[in-house]
């Protein structure tokens, strides 16, 4: 096994384990930063040793009895969950988790599980690469980010008990978790990081662990457990008919028969982690969690594993009725996502919705299994992790200055916050301004419908076209309220300097990493996401690949840099005629204070549209959930039937 | 790098025709309401009358993002004419409408803000329809750049006929005509003032105007691009529908923007949805 590999999953093991005893701030600090600069390192190691050729396989030495090893591990997890279940009296949760560990034990104790073959244990190749950066680098960025923004947090909020040993603690054993996750090759083996991830987020949600977040916290815990029984059980038919448990062999082509209904409960696994309809309100309830928690559940790890694994399962699926299932599904979610956004005033759950939405994309590109689609998939994962990561984290630190997380109250914010708005630009830039890698990733996705045959390719069309507008609904009202100025008072401007200079060096990497990696996007695509998808696909016939043109590449910087820049010059330039906006000669000022009808004076409010009475968030949220479960009961009913 | 050359050509020619088009349109639209109405170039002596004006702006992003405005409105044509996939494009002239509706809602002042706020609006009603549109376009002709769809050998528009009806619909919201101009007001007194230029004047309002401008040759070459064998022809339709929009701006009063977006949306998922879904199942 290579010690890089070993390194990266055990070392935040161990940096967990030790954060759980060090209760002094200052020392807690040193170690998360020279933990996560090291596991940063690590992952840039691994990704330059290992990343640069096709798929290498690793093991472990020695011949151990593996299975029996993840079967202890897997029973502390459940005991875990028992005793958490039963002391907050919810026993859907230890039900489920016991459900998995009595399958899990039937088919290790009875023989029924075949042994591993030790050398084919981890599988990397350049799609692993791309996630161990992603947990690596920005996994980490936002755990330096904690630091500062939970110190602020808990100042904000003091009738909040501190937990941060074991927030820290847990922010690392999360990171291992993932690791392991994306490396893993060997199905019950990532079974085990599955559950880890699971039991995480779990934790982190319910932080605070008042009423309301413990309540999230558990509906998150039953969802994914649900998902990881839904994993157990695709190992279980997998072993029964004794197919292999590697995931490389399993994916190698589409599949058929039996496999497929292993197929499918995987993608099924794959479809709760990502928190697609109609699991998504675990995603929504994590709101609630402190930003990093956001930030990492959202951008880096948790729901990106979901899609890691659809992506995996996307050569198995390709072409067959579970795939297209899988793929509506995530279209589904895409525009029923999109729409709910639109009618959401809190900054955080239009987030949390546009991430649901990018999740569905993805997994509606898995799902049709072609080549071109695993770019686009590829490619909104990378995208996604930077602007997503970034846009969570900079609106934490907006609602730890000015105490809101509500879009109507972002108003001015580039006069009032003018560093951490070009900071929220360049996230929104990322997230979906026009020629921009997710909208690159957009238009790829219906050249590629518009080849899909059948009524399936026209429908997919649709749902992306109007899915698509209404991000730039949502998008487009945020950014007029951030780019609005009006003239603040020297209080005002002081806000700004009391942000931490965490923040500032993990926002400001991250908004780098987005300019970066815009700049680079033909290399990265020629040399890393194009190979991958050949690869992965190499039965296909091989893909048009989109080619990035340099004139492309100038508009695509330009959109990207434009607004930021803009936003740090309008700062500080000062206007030497800067003139009042017209009001009808009702006296207005910056302040909004107008004159009324009938004298006196009347405080005017400018409120974004939120589509009311045309489009009904909470009957579209319902509809979404209804739609997807039917798709989703049909996809495991059809896996039983078909053979 | 002879395509680069009609995207050179478009951003030097478009605001001509644009200006002249919009020149004919006060005249046509004098005339329906008994006025004789002003000189065909107009357009023109106003937008040269403005950039000589003293601007005055409300906050320093407005000038900048209104450039930004026209200049990918340009670019869009540019990009059209010069042969970028067509998708893509329909996504650059989106972003260019955005440019607008930021700076607008940037003077934070409360004709401007719902001004702005309506074109989000208003942007979201018709973008489905160019995605679509494209799409329908591609789907037909197998290829996927302006050169190479004039060049296919068959009609693309009898292929097209819910694609062809719903452009008349989105050029109304495009062309800000009553009753979708729910944005703008060319007229005084009314709810909105002047919607999202309201705070904008001299050099602002030119860039606005010029923009439009492109805005409508982009519409003209979206329409040569239905008819694709024959260029002339093209014309001839767009002239056609743009008559249509003067014609029912003339005869309707603004609607609210819950219908706009319903009705849009209504013949974009039934006229596009349908055609674009009759054209997998039948199939080429």
């Amino acid at each position: 096994m290579s010690s890089l590999l070993a390194f990266l999953i055990a070392f935040p093991l161990a940096v967990a384990v030790v954060l759980l005893f060090v209760t002094r701030a200052a020392v807690r600090n040193l170690i998360v930063i020279a933990a996560s600069v090291a596991v940063a390192a690590a992952s840039i190691a691994m990704a330059v040793t290992f990343g640069n050729g096709n798929a290498i396989f690793f093991g472990l030495p020695g011949n151990l009895a593996l299975g029996h090893s993840l079967l202890v591990v897997e029973a502390v997890m459940t005991t875990f969950v028992v005793v958490v279940g039963l002391r907050s009296r919810r026993f859907l949760a230890p039900l489920l988790a016991l459900t998995q560990l009595g399958l899990m034990g039937f088919m290790d104790l009875t023989g029924r599980l075949p042994e591993p073959d030790l050398g084919r244990l981890f599988w990397f190749d350049r799609l692993s690469m791309i996630m161990v950066l992603i947990i690596g680098v920005i996994g980490t960025l936002i755990c330096l980010n904690a630091i500062g923004y939970m110190r602020d947090y808990h100042r904000s909020s003091p009738m909040i008990r501190g937990r941060r040993t074991v927030f820290f603690s847990v922010l690392f054993l999360f990171l291992a978790g993932m690791f392991g996750l994306v490396v893993a090759n060997d199905l019950p083996l990532m079974l085990v990081f599955w559950e880890v991830t699971t039991l995480c987020s779990f934790v982190l949600i319910g932080y605070t662990r008042t009423e309301e977040t413990v309540g999230y916290a558990f509906n998150a815990l039953n969802m994914n457990l649900l998902g990881g029984l839904g994993f157990a059980a695709a190992i279980a038919v997998l072993a029964n008919q004794n197919a292999s448990l590697e995931l490389d062999k399993l994916t190698a082509g589409p599949v058929s028969g039996i496999v497929l209904l292993a197929v499918a409960l995987l993608a099924f696994a794959g479809i709760t982690k990502s928190a697609q309809m109609p699991f998504s309100s675990w995603l929504l309830g994590a709101m609630y969690a402190p930003s990093p928690t956001s930030a990492l559940l959202h951008s880096s790890t948790m729901v990106k594993a979901g899609v890691f694994l659809l992506l995996r399962l996307s050569p198995a699926m390709s072409g067959t009725n579970v795939g297209y299932l899988v793929a509506f599904v995530g279209l589904l979610t895409f525009l029923f996502a999109s729409l709910v956004a639109c009618t959401e005033q809190n900054t955080k759950k239009v987030l949390a919705y546009s991430t649901i939405g990018s999740l569905g994309l993805i997994g509606g590109c898995a799902g049709i299994g072609t080549p071109e689609l695993a770019w686009v998939g590829v490619m909104i994962i990378i995208f996604h992790a930077l602007a997503k990561g970034l846009l969570f984290l900079v609106v934490g630190t907006i609602e730890n200055r000015l105490y809101t997380k509500d879009m109507e109250n972002f108003d001015t914010l580039l006069s009032r916050l003018p560093l951490v708005s070009a900071l929220a630009l360049t996230g929104i830039a990322g997230m979906f301004i026009a020629p921009f890698g997710i909208v690159v990733a957009k238009w790829t996705a219906i050249k590629a419908f518009l080849l899909v045959p059948g009524p399936q390719g026209a429908l997919m069309l649709v749902i992306m076209a109007f899915g698509s507008s209404l991000t730039i609904f949502y998008w487009g009202k945020l950014l007029i309220k951030i780019l609005s100025m009006k003239k603040v008072s020297d209080y005002e401007r002081s806000i700004e300097r009391r942000v931490s200079r965490y923040e500032w060096l993990t926002e400001g990497a991250l908004a780098a990493g987005v300019v970066v990696v815009t700049l680079f996007l033909g290399v990265i695509s020629d040399k890393v996401v194009i190979p991958y998808a050949q690869s992965a696909f190499p039965k296909a016939t091989p893909g048009i690949f989109l080619h990035i043109e340099p004139g492309m590449l100038i508009v695509m910087m330009a959109a990207v840099l434009f607004l930021p820049v803009l936003a740090i010059w309008a700062s500080r330039h000062v206007m030497s005629d800067e003139a009042d906006f017209y009001s009808s000669g009702r006296g207005g000022n910056a302040d909004h204070v107008m004159g009324a009808a009938l004298g006196g004076a009347r405080t005017v409010t400018l409120r974004n549209y939120y589509l009311e009475g045309v489009i009904d968030g909470g009957l579209m949220f319902r509809v979404g959930t209804t739609a997807c479960a039917a798709l989703l009961v049909t996809m495991v009913a059809y896996g039983m039937v078909v053979r | 790098m002879n395509t680069a050359i009609y995207g050179l050509l478009f951003v030097v020619l478009a605001p001509l025709f644009g200006g002249l088009l919009a020149g004919v349109d006060r005249r046509v639209s004098a005339r329906m309401q008994s006025r004789i109405g002003p000189p065909l170039l107009q357009p023109f002596y106003d937008v040269g009358k403005l950039l000589q004006k003293t601007t005055r702006q409300v906050n320093p992003v407005a000038g900048p993002l209104l450039l930004g405005h026209v200049v990918f409105m340009a670019a869009t044509g540019a990009l059209l004419l010069g042969g970028t996939d067509l998708i893509f494009v329909a996504f650059v002239f989106a972003l260019a409408a955005l440019f607008l509706i930021l700076a607008a809602g940037s003077a934070n002042s409360p004709y401007s803000f719902t001004g702005a706020e309506r074109e989000l609006i208003v942007l979201l009603a018709s973008e489905p329809f160019f995605i679509l549109m494209m799409a329908g376009i591609c789907k037909v002709s197998g290829v996927s750049t302006f050169g190479d769809v004039l060049a296919y050998p068959q009609w693309v528009a009898p292929q097209l006929p819910g694609i062809l009806i719903a452009f008349l619909i989105v050029a109304t919201i495009k062309l800000r005509k009553s009753p979708f101009d729910i944005s703008t007001s060319h007229h005084p007194h009314q709810e909105l003032v002047s919607g999202l230029t309201t705070d904008m004047s001299g050099r602002l309002l030119a860039y606005v105007e010029v923009a439009h401008w492109y805005e409508s040759a982009i519409l003209c070459a979206f329409m040569v691009l239905l008819f694709n064998r024959s260029w002339p022809i093209g014309l001839v339709a767009f002239g056609i529908a743009y008559a249509l929009e003067v014609l029912v701006d003339n005869s309707t009063s603004r609607a609210k923007w819950q219908l706009v977006l319903r009705s849009t949306w209504a013949a974009t998922l039934v006229l596009c949805g349908g055609n674009v879904l009759a054209l997998f199942v039948i199939g080429r």
